[in-house]
């Protein structure tokens, strides 16, 4: 998995926002399927236009013609009928039955959802339980029961059809509203005095749209297979009337001696399910808001690197860890923006430096930056070079840089509820992060395992190893976070906020851990916070970064004492000092007029 | 993930590897290949062909069928008496007949079969429903004169009688067994017949082994096994992969590609089978009898045999189907005329006649029902006919065609296997058998020369004065055409090439007794 | 848990005895009636009329489904009328064979789903991830009955592999390795169209998964990437699957006609499409109940299994 490497050259910006339509087009595969669509969709329109035979003309002396044969482009069928016509004029009935079925489905699966999921309590449950039977009763025999009551004919198979999928329709529609019913803007409007009905019409529906429509296009494939296979069991379009299955099914006992008659239709079938297919999962992506954002794609295991990246030289050879001119960024739809820019900072052994700024100052980037964690896609290090013990860990194969994380550079991550994983007792997480660059036995991985429980102060620590880091309070979780990150004796730890997410006494608690810890091993910390009272407490140095870039560099003494940078300015007068009060604020406030920003 | 694609490819090569050549079915067990799972192995309790296949294996009757014929032999029976008047038979039964089960085969198991099926005081009824016991109906009471003598009384004569006996309806079955397993008897069956029911397994198989103590000779066949494959594809894939030894009803197409086929044998047999559309005659376009001639004229049978059911069919002339040989007829059927029909049309001043065609979606003897019936829909919509076909499932179909049409439809499609020349045309073409009466005079028609014609052709028992009538009754059927003939089925099975003695007969059941593999 | 288990098992009576309503007015409301479908071309009126009577067929509806209902109380599902045997054996032995074929699709399914949505999640956009992508949604654009044919034609009666039809060989078979070689062909058939649908779900619910926190502390940690994707990624994907997983099980139960008809497998969906059309009533009934009743079981195995997994609901 090494295709991350060869990243690609940099991306080329394309400016204005994207369109849904052009996001569909994009993805290659929905293209085609839209494409397949249109093309089988005009010919079945247009099929009266068409110079075609009569689909119903039987003709018994030539009947099962093969493929290609002289007047009859795809031969003929049991009783002699030109094949091809009856596909164009079978699609069209197939396909207008799928749609329909589609929509009456999607219309009253919806409206029993909203109103489920609105009116929630009793008519909820009485209506799911429904619904619940709905789903229980096996499809097709639900579908031949209602045919047979009905009896056969294209318009039954479409009610059929339609009520076998309205359950899935109501589940999801009435999941969303379940959700919407309770938002904020629905209360406001319930607040306001509008009635339910217009509610649910002009607050709720339009909400619930995109799911309706994310399910119609993912069912509506479904509809024509389930069609065709009513169709198949004789249940659906009377003779002489074409339908896809229909076909399939009165071809079928050619299918040993004529196997056209029947691999016809079902070529059809494949193609406009598959075609519907194609496009439904494509519009699914285009509507799923995480998916449009980008946010659902997958990161690989380590940052792309550009490969015209510029590599600056180690300028600090001394140092343990020495970033020199980094730049990261994020691309999204093939638009890249920079995160941080020239950004350089070295580290030495035991030595304590903070890397302090505002939120999106592009602090936890840099951090990330280190071992080249930031996800990516959508992430690129642009430019820079990053030295540990002088080796540029940009430049290393990916097995090594693997291999170093955990044990030559560490991190501590912000909130720890989320970092941990949720399915796995936290004893077993720190013995993973052992095993990952230690051969021991499970014993020896238990007891070092608890012993870095109890080094960092966790009570018990034997019975809360078989814990889930649920069942943990915020600053255990973090203890336990810190104990996974002093698995391995790394030379320096990256501690990406570590206390913000925690309450200040356990802030207290956990620095002290920290200062400790450090001073016992010798370790380099690269502490990231936004808060100058914390770094004046643990860091021998401070890096301010604004704007993705480091604007003041100094020994915490000295930087804080005399801060050159107005924004260092801001950031130290932030630190609120107790007894303080409303002083605090009116010190504060000229510093953030906007004329002050730079 | 590599290694686990691995370990799946490696396993699944492991089982392909180590693949027997498959579907060998094993030696002197005759496999065959059915359309459908038996109803019940209570020969009384069924009507299916399907069913009636292995039956004859398993029971035998008093009478049965002689070989290739339609002609009444001894079985259980060995000989029989008729009195004068036609209303008593007395049967001198065979000695020494064990049922599978060990019983003995006498007198009061004759009795006691058949008042099963006809009393309803019999302590066994409820082991029914007997759908076909109205085939006994003439019978009063069975007598038992000793233990090797029995007697049955008629009400009326009833020509039939001898050859309802040798249909399976008349097979006899141990009253022992039927004690024993009650409502079970079906899964349970005991006769006396050449193979004795060995296992069922649902939906699966029957299988029936030898039985050595057979009283007409031992069978060299050790077992036959009969395997319901529902599916006509995947019947004709398990005869091309050799999973059956024996195939019937082979769809049409398929056959043609069987006869080709030289390590397979083809078996033919015209059977005693009527296709044809009932024609609603009390209502509507059909109502006048040139309507009615003008759609025999104009579909095109001989195309509809010949193409759409691969010649596995003949063109019938009327009711009684020409495997009633005795039966001298010297009608031809309607010729293709479809200027004539045009014409009869204009005459009866329906030139666009609307008709509503009620077509089912298969049924026993049905024959590619849709197809044929889209493909007369098509001939008849060429003279002028306005034809709108409703497609049913089977059983839907008969209950709507059994309730008669009036008011629903003008045409329905029907097919009948019978043994008898009789029993057609007196259920479905007598005035008295209107869907009113309980009868299956489903297009109304009623002429009462023919009437007349079966009354007197049931009670005669001379089989060639009988013929001479049916003849008659063939004739004014033909010219009435209160149906469209359509075609007589030529049954057909197919068979390795190392299945000797196979034979299909006339009566539609598949006697397996002298088969060898 | 066992609370929960419970309060799910009690919430499967009303859903089975709405069922058994639905069912009992469905199958009134179809026209024909047993006695026809019993006798075939021989449904005199006269006949039906005795036949109805003998089967208690000529009482009101309502006394029918109260009969049935108490009868089913006392563990007794009835006679079928078109077998002319116990409910309860044909359905059970039918039901076995179902749960044969639906237990191995749902494992063959299960982890070509898993696998392939997994695999394309990993490769997300590269060729492996298109080219799976194609083939389940090719698989789920299938007509499987059609499927089911085309399979039998290449690998039973051209290559002559593996057997056409059928559970057991004839003679000779019956053992676990027989039983096998029958269920390759239908259980891959039934398996295409569920391992497509939880492949799409697989791959969802990885993209959703790679991208959380704890994911990056796994490879800051320094894990292997194949112990991030696996160990970490796909046991927090897998417990937003498994749920679906018992949706499919549903399906591969009932939805099993098709498949059971072109295989000859002897299952319950294909024995219900027989017993509607023969209109027998309490044979629908029963393996209407049966199949439901697993529906509703396999989804409960499903959310306890969801349960295990997940630390955070167990508590």
């Amino acid at each position: 998995m090494s295709d991350s490497l060869l990243a690609a050259a940099a991306p080329t910006a394309a400016p204005g926002r994207i369109s849904s339509w052009s996001l569909l087009l994009g993805n290659r595969l929905a293209a085609i399927g839209f494409c397949l669509l249109v093309v089988l969709a005009l010919t079945a329109l247009l099929a009266p236009l068409l110079p075609l035979p009569d689909p119903n003309a039987t003709a018994p002396a030539e009947r099962l013609q093969p493929v290609l044969s002289e007047g009859h482009l795809l031969g003929t069928d049991q009783l002699g009928r030109d094949m091809l016509s009856r596909l164009v004029w079978g699609s069209r009935v197939s396909m207008a039955v799928g749609f329909a079925a589609t929509i009456v489905a999607a219309l009253i699966g919806s409206v029993i959802g909203l109103v489920a999921g609105y009116a929630g309590g009793r008519t909820d449950n009485l209506v799911m339980r429904g619904v619940d039977m709905l789903m229980a009763f096996p499809y097709i025999l639900l579908a031949l029961a209602i045919v047979a009551v009905l009896g056969p004919g294209l318009m039954n198979a479409l009610y059929a059809i339609a009520v076998v999928n309205i359950p899935f329709f109501a589940r999801n529609v009435r999941g969303v509203t379940l959700a919407l019913a309770r938002a904020e803007f629905v209360d406001a409007a319930r607040l306001s005095g509008k009635g339910h009905l217009s509610i649910l019409a002009t607050e709720v529906l339009p909400n619930v749209l995109p799911v309706i429509v994310i399910t119609m296009s993912t069912t509506a494939g479904w509809m024509i297979l389930e069609t065709a296979g009513l169709s198949f069991l004789g249940l659906g379009a009377q003779p002489p009337q074409a339908d896809l299955g229909s076909m399939l099914g009165e071809g079928r006992a050619q299918l040993f001696t004529a196997p056209h008659v029947s691999i016809v239709p079902g070529v059809m079938i494949f193609l406009i399910v598959i075609s519907l297919n194609l496009l439904g999962d494509g519009v699914r992506d285009v509507l799923d808001p995480r998916l449009r954002s980008g946010a659902l794609m997958r990161p690989g295991p380590r940052t792309e690197v550009a490969r015209n990246r510029n590599r600056p030289e180690n300028r600090a050879p001394d140092a343990i860890l020495n970033v020199e001119g980094l730049e990261t960024g994020f691309s999204h739809n093939g638009q890249y923006a920079p995160a941080v820019k020239d950004v350089s900072l070295h580290l030495r052994a035991g030595e304590c430096l903070g890397l302090i700024g505002e939120s999106g100052s592009g602090k936890s980037v840099t951090a990330l930056s280190v071992m080249g964690l930031v996800n990516s896609p959508p992430g690129l290090i642009r430019n820079g070079a990053i030295y540990l013990n002088g080796e540029d860990v940009l430049a290393m194969p990916e097995a090594k840089l693997i291999s170093c994380r955990g044990s030559r550079v560490a991190y501590i991550f912000q909130d720890p509820l989320t970092t941990l994983h949720p399915m796995h007792p936290i004893g077993r997480q720190i013995e993973e992060a052992i095993a990952a660059h230690q051969r021991l036995d499970r014993k020896h991985l238990r007891e070092r395992s608890i012993a870095l429980l109890e080094r960092v102060g966790i009570p018990e620590a034997a019975e809360r190893a078989r814990h889930y880091p649920h069942q943990l309070s915020g600053g255990q979780r973090q203890r336990v976070g810190i104990a996974m990150a002093l698995a391995n004796d790394p030379d320096v730890i990256v501690a990406d906020e570590p206390t913000t997410a925690l309450d200040v006494t356990v802030q207290a608690q956990i620095l002290d851990l920290l200062r400790e810890l450090q001073e016992e091993r010798g370790v380099a910390l690269l502490f990231i916070t936004h808060d100058f009272g914390v770094v004046s407490e643990i860091c021998d140095r401070v890096a301010v970064m604004k704007d993705g870039r480091v604007v003041e560099t100094g020994e915490t003494k000295e930087l804080l004492s005399n801060p050159q940078h107005d924004y260092t300015k801001r950031l130290i007068a932030c630190v609120p000092e107790i007894g303080q009060g409303r002083e605090f604020l009116s010190r504060v406030a000229p510093l953030f007029r906007p004329e002050s920003r730079s | 993930m590599k290694r686990l694609f691995r370990c799946v490819a490696l396993s699944v090569t492991l089982l392909l590897a180590g693949f027997p050549a498959t579907a060998q079915t094993p030696p002197n067990v005759l496999i065959v290949g059915q359309i459908a799972e038996p109803k019940s192995l209570d020969p009384h309790a069924v009507t299916a062909t399907n069913d009636f296949r292995i039956l004859v294996n398993l029971y035998d009757g008093l009478v049965r069928f002689k070989d290739g014929t339609l002609e009444v032999e001894p079985a259980l029976a060995e000989s029989w008496e008729i009195s004068e008047d036609g209303k008593t038979y007395t049967f001198n039964l065979r000695q020494g007949v064990t049922f599978h089960d060990g019983s003995q085969f006498n007198a009061e198991a004759v009795k006691f079969n058949f008042d099963r099926m006809l009393r309803e005081d019999h302590p066994f009824h409820d082991t029914g429903p007997f759908p076909l016991a109205f085939n006994f109906s003439t019978v009063e009471a069975v007598d038992v004169v000793d233990d090797y003598t029995v007697v049955f009384k008629l009400s009326e004569p009833f020509a039939p009688f001898l050859s309802n006996l040798a249909y399976p309806t008349g097979l006899i079955v141990s009253p022992t067994a039927v004690e024993q397993h009650g409502k079970d008897f079906g899964r349970n069956p005991s006769g006396t017949g050449p193979f004795r029911f060995a296992e069922w397994q649902s939906n699966q198989l029957v299988a029936a082994e030898r039985n050595d103590a057979y009283w007409d000779g031992t069978p060299t066949l050790e077992a036959v096994v009969f395997r319901p494959i529902a599916d006509a594809n995947t019947r004709v894939a398990e005869m091309m992969a050799g999973g059956i030894d024996v195939m019937v009803e082979v769809p049409p197409d398929n056959l043609a590609a069987f006869r080709g086929d030289p390590n397979l044998q083809v078996h033919e047999q015209a059977g005693p089978h009527v296709w044809f559309a009932i024609l609603n005659t009390s209502e509507g376009p059909f109502a006048d009898k040139r309507v009615r001639q003008a759609a025999n004229l104009a579909v095109n049978k001989e195309v509809l045999v010949d193409n759409v059911l691969q010649g596995t069919a003949t063109v019938a002339a009327g009711p009684i189907p020409p495997a009633f040989n005795w039966v001298e007829s010297e009608v031809e059927p309607y010729p293709y005329d479809p200027e004539r029909a045009k014409q009869l049309l204009t005459e009866a001043g329906e030139a666009n006649p609307k008709v509503t065609f009620y077509v089912t979606e298969g049924g026993s003897g049905m024959l590619n029902p849709v197809t044929m019936g889209t493909a007369i829909q098509a001939d008849l919509q060429a003279v002028g006919f306005d034809v709108a076909i409703e497609s049913y499932e089977w059983n839907t179909f008969l209950g709507k065609v059994n309730e008669g049409l009036k008011g629903k439809a003008d045409m329905a499609e029907m097919a009948w296997m019978t043994n008898d020349p009789d029993t057609v045309p007196y259920l479905t073409l007598r005035t008295e058998a209107s869907p009113d009466n309980g009868g299956f005079n489903s297009g109304y028609y009623s002429n009462p020369e023919v009437d007349d014609l079966l009354a007197k052709a049931r009670t005669t028992t001379d089989q060639a004065e009988r013929g001479k009538l049916y003849a008659k009754v063939q004739e004014i059927v033909h010219e009435d055409a209160p149906w469209l003939f359509v075609a007589n089925w030529v049954q057909n099975a197919v068979t390795t090439a190392n299945v000797q003695n196979f034979k299909l007969q006339p009566s539609f059941l598949l006697q397996l007794k002298d088969v060898t593999k | 848990m066992t609370a929960y288990i419970l309060k799910r098992l009690i919430s499967l009576v009303p859903v089975l005895f709405g069922l058994s309503i639905i069912v009992f007015l469905v199958m009134a409301m179809i026209p024909g009636d047993p006695a026809t479908a019993i006798l075939g071309s021989y449904a005199t009126s006269e006949n039906v009329a005795r036949i109805n009577r003998d089967l208690g067929l000529d009482k009101p509806l309502i006394e029918q489904y109260f009969i049935w209902i108490s009868n089913v109380l006392q563990g007794d599902l009835g006679r079928s009328f078109a077998l002319n045997r116990p409910v309860i054996d044909e359905v059970l032995e039918r039901f076995q064979a179902t749960l044969i074929l639906a237990g191995v699709s749902l494992v063959f399914c299960s982890i070509i789903g898993l696998l392939a949505g997994v695999v394309s999640a990993v490769r997300q956009f590269g060729w492996v991830d298109r080219t799976v992508t194609f083939a389940v949604l090719a698989g789920i654009s299938m007509p499987s009955f059609w499927l089911g044919l085309i399979l039998i034609l290449l690998l039973a009666v051209k290559w002559q592999l593996l057997p056409a039809s059928g559970m057991y060989a004839i003679y000779g078979g019956g053992g676990l390795r027989d039983l096998l070689l029958h269920l390759i062909l239908p259980a891959a058939t039934l398996s295409v169209v569920a391992a497509g649908i939880i492949a799409r779900l697989t791959r969802a619910a990885m993209l959703e998964v790679l991208r959380q926190d704890y994911i990056r502390t796994a490879r800051a940690k320094g894990l292997a990437e194949r112990r991030v994707i696996w160990r970490h990624a796909f046991r927090a994907a897998l417990v937003s699957v498994i749920p679906v997983i018992g949706i499919q099980a549903g399906f591969v139960l009932g939805g099993a006609v098709y498949i059971e008809t072109v295989f000859q497998w002897p299952g319950v969906g294909a024995m219900l499409v027989k017993a509607i059309s023969t209109r027998d009533i309490l044979l629908v009934q029963g393996g209407v109940l049966v199949v439901a009743a697993s529906y509703v079981l396999f989804n409960l195995a499903a959310d306890v299994l969801q349960t295990m997994l997940d630390a955070r609901i167990r508590t």
